[in-house]
Order: structure tokens, then sequence, then C-alpha cells
């Protein structure tokens, strides 16, 4: 019993009780169950096979322990049944050598990760009945459902996991395109190995597939290698190479536009012609052919048992995906493929190595050139971009400091008196503290102080920044909602405490220090300090409706601020403007607001945008140091 | 968060979109706060480094007891008080100079610039003390490596040329400027560094020709980027902003 009651809180069924477990397992988890167990339980007779190949699923299953791995065999079954046509799991996911510790490699990890994840959550809705159902009930159940519900069991395991539709990422090439190959060719052992199985009808008659995704420009260097399990009984009439997505695959690649391939019968290399180019040795039964792309210089070369062949191709189109092809023609003939599951035979990873030192070495190269920037040389780029985002940012003092410490070293360097250097001017003082102060106002919710002293010293920006003094006149009305909460949950706590107290008077001590507990939790929520409430006050009728009173006053005074708002804005066409308007209005309607729906709009944190754009407008530079660094950052991913 | 309603953004609606790309950007604060630290402490800016590390709440980082010792080593350099800096180099660390020759050349040679502006601007003009250094610590380094050499041959005209009040050909000016002062001041900031095992080169410094770099090749492979790319430095830019160019992208790849 107590395992079935595991079982019912497994699957998010909260209101049965361990008693009528059963009946409601029966009722309501029935199609649950056939999704996973029908098939697992067939599977443990006759397909011991289908779950020595699904080793890969090590990762989904360890979070669900014993009954966890269930799903994901049963899901495979369903695959080896052919109920669900198709993969119904994710492919394993695995990075090339040469590109691990890439941003490349990185990005499409977390996209498999949240692909596994949403999986995952797919699955357990469904699975957890099964997994602890096999363990917890007897099996005769079981099997009397087993039999009445295989129907079922074909629509539920049909209905797929959510896809991921943006991935923004390319992935890269993971096993052949069973759907993307010529009839005559056979696809095996997961999509890693490929066998030409019929006749040869015509001579120039060939069977192509190509990988499932192109190779990815992003990698820089795209590699694959290539085994030749058989060469067949006649011939080793074997292509390797890559094609665009619309070449025909009944010939053998290289012979069509946008075709490239190295043939194992005579070591040429083909490009849109049947007559090829002398290139390496031929090729045969057991050789390792690797094909790989160089999409910084748009050439192609391959590798033979882990040498190189030199360079192939040429002047490839930069905006073809090409795709990882094979041709084969002869009967017997048997390919397998690494994408890079496995070790390669040739040395990739050295030359991704020395690829990147040469990058790095023509960057290291550069010259600063002055036109570039509006500095003569770097280190003084450098120093005014230093200078100015500590500026910007407020750093006062770190930027005085470093001023001085500049216009030092000019100094050193400039007592020559023939030699003059342009002395760094030094932090425009009073601006930087200005600014700051009228962030910090911001960043306190003093949205009065704020507007005060921007008026003061920079009138022209609240004019100019229409939108800014809208939003600073919002944020306003919002911190006015706080404060009205806050006090409103005082008095309301107050209330709570002195009920609890006189009702409870033996429990005195336990009710205090829950209440204790309480506000603070309040105390964080808030990000503010309230004062500590001392037990004394609690029973401070005074106190109370002080606040009470204070409460009312606010709350007038709120709504009377908020008419104002509404009324300086009320003709305002513009959506934002309306929209923005009429959410912050919806927050009176509540009592307590950080319980509705708008509550992000209370968060403290809102007031940070708010002071960053009105710094920015009043630098009117309008985050442009940061812009800098993502100019870097962005530029740094062209490459 | 609160994204429908307090940010009412005025969308500027001819914006590259590039520009877009790059708003969308965030750099973390954190990040760059770490770039800026990195190039004070490694070029040696102690009070500046210091004062952020309290004011972005950073920690400095643990390494430096050298940056007080590289500060005056730059700035005896700067100074040209080429004695005193080798002195204190090798008093960090003899072996930095025994390593690189042609770091310790270079300061040989700043020495011998030196002593030959002293020489020639002095009412005598006696130039023995320039002669004699010359040819007691450069010449015989300079034998071993013919970059030294003419850098040497160089050197020495300035004896002749140096008295005369008119100007001087360009590669002679150009040891007399103070950037040959800052840059040897540099090299040897580097190779202290590098020898602490630090990382030689300020990270900003790589950042900024990383930039310079990319956006070379972006545009040597006619990428459709924003003609004038605003670094935000003030002046100079200004007027070059607005007038972006609209196109495509460079990152479609």
């Amino acid at each position: 019993m107590r395992r079935s009651s595991y079982a019912a809180a497994l699957a998010g069924n909260t209101g049965s009780s361990p008693a009528n477990t059963a009946p409601t397992r029966s009722g309501a988890f029935s199609h649950l169950i056939n999704s996973g167990s029908t098939p697992h339980m067939i599977s443990q007779h006759r397909h011991s096979r289908s779950i020595d190949a699904d080793g890969h699923h090590d990762s989904m299953s360890t979070s669900w322990g014993r009954g966890g791995a269930l799903p994901s065999y049963s899901s495979q079954t369903g695959h080896w049944q052919g109920l669900g046509g198709g993969a119904q799991d994710i492919p394993p996911f695995f990075v090339p050598s040469y590109l691990r510790g890439s941003k490349h490699a990185e990005k499409l990890q977390e996209a498999h990760k949240a692909k596994l994840a949403a999986h995952r959550e797919y699955r357990s809705t469904h699975s957890s009945t099964a997994g602890s159902l096999s363990t917890s009930s007897s099996s005769v159940n079981l099997h009397k459902m087993a039999g009445s519900h295989r129907g079922m069991t074909h629509e539920v395991i049909e209905r797929q996991a959510p896809v991921f539709v943006d991935e923004p990422v390319s992935p890269w090439p993971t096993k052949w395109n069973e759907s993307d190959k010529f009839a005559q060719l056979d696809i095996e052992d997961g999509g890693r190995q490929a066998r030409f199985s019929g006749s040869q009808k015509t001579h120039d008659e060939a069977a192509s597939v190509r990988a499932d995704c192109p190779m990815p420009r992003q990698c820089g260097i795209y590699y694959y290698e290539v085994t030749v399990v058989s060469k067949g009984k006649d011939g080793r009439m074997i292509g390797v190479g890559f094609s665009g997505p619309k070449v025909a695959l009944s010939r053998i690649p290289g012979w069509e536009p946008d075709s490239f391939a190295y043939h194992g019968d005579d070591g040429q290399i083909f490009n849109n012609t049947t007559s090829g180019k002398n290139y390496g040795p031929k090729f045969g039964t057991l050789d390792v052919i690797g094909c790989g792309i160089n999409f910084r210089t748009d050439t192609a070369f391959f590798t033979k048992n882990g040498h190189m062949l030199g360079p192939a191709f040429r002047d490839l189109k930069p905006n073809m995906p090409y795709y990882p092809t094979i041709g084969m023609k002869k009967p017997g003939e048997t390919l397998r493929v690494n994408f890079g599951q496995e070790p390669f035979a040739f040395d990739i990873d050295k030359m991704v190595q020395d690829e990147k030192a040469t990058i790095q070495e023509e960057i290291n190269q550069t010259k600063f050139t002055a036109s570039a920037a509006s500095a003569p040389d770097e280190t003084q780029f450098i120093h005014r971009l230093i200078s100015q985002y500590l500026a910007h940012d407020g750093y006062v003092e770190t930027a005085q400091a470093f001023a001085e410490e500049i216009v030092d070293e000019a100094r050193a360097l400039a007592n020559d008196d023939d030699a003059t250097i342009p002395y760094q001017e030094a932090v425009e003082d009073m601006d930087a503290l200005n600014r700051q102060k009228i962030r910090a106002a911001i960043l306190e919710g003093d949205i009065d102080k704020a507007l005060k002293h921007t008026q003061a010293y920079y009138p022209s920006v609240l004019r100019d920044n229409e939108n800014i003094y809208f939003k600073l006149r919002c944020r306003k009305f919002i911190e006015m909602i706080r404060d009205c909460n806050e006090l409103n949950t005082q008095c309301q706590t107050t209330h709570t405490s002195k009920r609890s107290a006189a009702s409870n008077p033996n429990k005195r001590n336990s009710t205090a220090t829950d209440e204790y507990d309480f506000q603070m939790e309040l105390d964080e929520q808030f990000g503010v300090n309230n004062p500590t409430p001392s037990l004394d006050n609690l029973n401070d009728e005074d106190d109370l409706e002080d606040k009470q009173v204070k409460l009312q006053q606010l709350t007038a005074n709120t709504i009377a601020y908020g008419q104002e708002l509404g009324a300086e804005f009320a003709n305002d066409p513009r959506r934002e403007v309306r929209q923005a308007l009429k959410d912050t209005f919806a927050l009176i309607a509540y009592e307590n607001a950080k319980e509705s729906s708008l509550a992000p709009l209370l968060e403290i944190d809102g007031r940070v945008p708010v002071a960053e754009e009105l710094n920015s407008a009043i630098l009117g530079t309008s985050k442009r140091f940061s812009r800098y660094q993502d100019n870097k950052q962005l530029l740094l991913t062209h490459t | 968060m609160s994204s429908s309603t307090v940010s009412v953004s005025a969308a500027t609606p001819t914006q590259h979109y590039f520009q877009r790309k790059i708003d969308d950007v965030k750099p973390s604060k954190t990040d760059i706060n770490f770039v800026v630290m990195d190039y004070l402490v490694s070029e040696g800016y102690p009070r500046a480094a210091e004062k952020f590390a309290k004011e972005a709440n950073i920690q400095l980082p643990l390494e430096e007891e050298s940056i007080q010792s590289r500060v005056e080593i730059r700035q005896a350099i700067h100074a040209g008080d080429i004695d005193a800096a080798v002195t204190k180099i090798n008093d960090l660390n003899p072996q930095i100079l025994d390593t690189d020759a042609a770091l310790h050349f270079a300061l040989l040679r700043l020495q011998l610039i030196e002593l030959i502006r002293s020489c020639t601007s002095s009412a005598t003009s006696d130039v023995t003390p320039a002669l004699s250094f010359a040819s007691s610590q450069l010449a015989p380094r300079a034998a071993t490596n013919p970059d030294f050499l003419k850098d040497l041959e160089l050197t020495m005209t300035l004896l002749i040329f140096l008295p005369a009040t008119g100007k001087l050909q360009k590669e002679l000016g150009e040891l007399l400027e103070p950037s040959l002062r800052r840059d040897v001041a540099s090299r040897v900031n580097e190779a202290i560094l590098t020898s602490m095992g630090a990382r030689g080169e300020a990270r900003m410094r790589s950042l900024v020709r990383l930039r310079q770099w990319a956006e070379a090749k972006a545009r040597g492979a006619n990428k459709d980027i924003p003609p004038v790319m605003p670094l935000g430095l003030q002046d100079a830019e200004d007027r070059m902003i607005g007038n972006n160019g609209e196109g495509a992208d460079v990152m479609v790849q």
C-alpha cells in the first residue's frame, strides 16, 4: 500500500488516499500504464536486443532510478515493433573530439539538454506510473491490461514529446538519413552503416545517401570518416564526399553539380564531371577515408587511414549546405560512418588546433588603426574606453584614480621639453557625481528625488526623453503602491498576531516566533528593512491605528497621484503607453498586489532598467560603451 | 518580468539589423568589470585597481605584489632612468633579462639614446661616455644578431645628427619619441608578468585587437555591417552616429 501511494504521488494524483488507489489506477491511469508498461513487458521477453542497443539512455534513466529506466525502453520497443515508426527518442548527444570546448558544441549541448528535459517532462507523466506499478502491484493486474489495451498503446506512442521548433544552432550530422537515400541502400545500425543491397541495373546507376544534417559552417572545420567494411564482390566503386541537398542520389557522388567525392576504384576526385582528377591512392576494404571541409578557406580535403591527402577542392560555395554523402554501385558494398561518435583515425584535433593558432596569430598581428577609433593609438584608445566605462557606470573614485595615474604616467614620459603628450582630460567629476546621486535615488525607490535632481541638473533630459519621464512617473506610482502594500501587510500582521496571541495564551512563545519568522519572510520579500517587530509593539493599539491612518492617507495619495498620471497621459496615442498605464493602474485593484498576477511589476528589480535608462539619457551616449563590448562579442561569433 | 508595462521602448524604425543584434547582446557586468580590473592590474594602475575593487565590489587579484615594483620600473623607464629600471628588474627576477636578449638589448639601447641626448646637449659636447657605453655594452651583443646591429648603427648616427638643430630623419626622430620608451616599458611589464606565470598581455588589448581583426575580416568578406560602428567614445564619433547604413547581418552564416 505504501508503494501504491507513492505511485499515486508520482503521478501527480494528490487526492486519492491509499485505500482507493487501486481502483483509481485502473481507471484514470489506464492510458498511462499502457504507454509505458505494455510494450515493456513484451520487450523483456522478446526484445532483449533493443535494450542493449539502448545503452545511451543512461542519462535519462539515472534520474528515474530503477523505475525510470523503463520509459526509454518502452519507446525503443515501440520502435522495434514498428508501432511508433521513426525515432521516438532523442538520439544520444556526442561532440566530435575536435569540436570539444567550442562555443558551437556548448550551444548544441544546451539545446540538447533542453530537449531532453522537455522530453523527460513529457515522459514523467507517463512513465512514473508504469515504473512504480511494475514494482508495486501484482502482475496479474498488469497482464490483463497488457492484452486489452494494445490499440491504445499505439496511439500514445505516436504522440511525441514536444519538439523544439526553433533551434538556433545548426546541429551536426549524426547518422545517414533514411529518408534521403536511394532505394537500394540499406541503412543499418542506427544509421551508422550503409549497404548496397539491390542489384545494379544499368552501368551508371548507383546508390547514394546523405547524412541527416549538413556540415555546420560554424564548426570552422568539419570532418567525418568512413570505414569501408566491405568493398563487395566485384569492384570498389565507392565514393565518399559531400553534396548539396538537391543532388540526385541515383548516381555516384561527384558526377553532379554541387557534388564532390573521392572514389575508391581509381583514387580520383570528382566534381560535376564523370572524368576525375588524379588525387590519392585507391581504397578498399578496411580503409578509413576521412572527408573534411575548412569553411574558413572554403576548401575540402580527404584523408586515408589517418594520412592527409592534401587539398582536393577549393572555392566551395559559402551558402550551399553540404551534406556528408557516400555512394556505391556494387552489391555487398558496405560503409560504416563515424561522425565523431568514436575517435578518428586522422589527427583532426591537431589540424583544428593549428588552424586556431593560425587565426590567433593573425589576430595578434592585427595592427591598431587609428582611423578605426577616435584615438591616436591603442593604449590611449583603451584608456579612453576604460575611463568612459568607469564614468558612465558610476565608479567615480576609480575613474578619478585612473585619470590621475594616467596623467602621472604621461608626465613621466613628457618630462623632456621636446615631447608633447596629449593629456587625458580628467573625468567630468561633477557630472558623474550627479548622475550617481540620481541613480541611487531611483534604486532606493525615491523617484521624486530623482526627478527633482534630474530637473535641476539636466532640465533638457526629461523634456527630450518623454518616454523616460513617463516611465519614471509610472515607477513612482508603483512605488506608492508598494508602500501601501507594505503598510497594509504590517497592519494585518499585527492583527493576526494579536489574535493568535490572545487565543493561545499558553503557546504565546511559539506564536511569537512564528510571527517573527513570518515578518522576516516579508522583509525578504520586500527587500526593505521593516522595523523588526518587537513583542511590546504587538499589543500597541496606538501603533496599529497610527498605521491604519497612514495607510488610508497613503492610499488616498496614491489614487490621487494615479488620477493625475492618468490625466496627464490620457490622450497619448502610443500603444505601449496605454498598455503600461493599464497594467499599472490595475495594481490598485488588488488589496494585496503582491499576490496578484501583476506582482512582477512590484519587484524592486524593476528600478534598475529605469535607472539605467535615465543615466544613459543623461549621458546622451546610450550605452555606448557596452555597445562596444557587444560589438566585440558579435564580431567574435562571426568568425 | 514587467515586460509589457514599464518598458515602453520607442523603437527606432531605421535601425541596422546588426545594431539590433548588438542591442540584444547583454554583456555581463561581471565580465566587463573583470576585463577592466585585469587591465588595471596588469598594466599597473594600483590606485585605480584598489578603488575599483572597492567600488565594483570585486576582489583584487591575489597575485599582486609585483604591481608596485612594476609601476616603479615603468616610471623609471618613462623617465629615461634605465639604470634604475634594470636594477629593479633584476631585483625582481634576474632571469628576465638573461633569458630575453632582445628585451635587454632594447633597454640598453634606450640607455644609449639617453646618454647621447645628455652628451650632445651638454656644453662640451663630449661624446666619450656614449661611445664607451656603446662599445662596451651594446657592441658585443649586436655582433650576435643582425637586427641588433642595425638598431645600434641607427642609434649611433644620432651622435652625428643630434647636435644639428635642423629636422632629423623620420627614423632618427622616432628614436627620440617618448613612445619608444613607452613601448619598451610595456614590453618589460609583459616580460615580468610572463615570468611570474601570469598572462603577459592584458585581456583588454587582445579584445581590442580581436575586435579590429573581426571587423576587418567582416569588411573584407563584404558582410553587410554598418559602415561605421560607433564605439562610444564621445568626440569624433558623435557626428558619425545616426548615418548607419542598412542591410543584412554579418552573422548570417
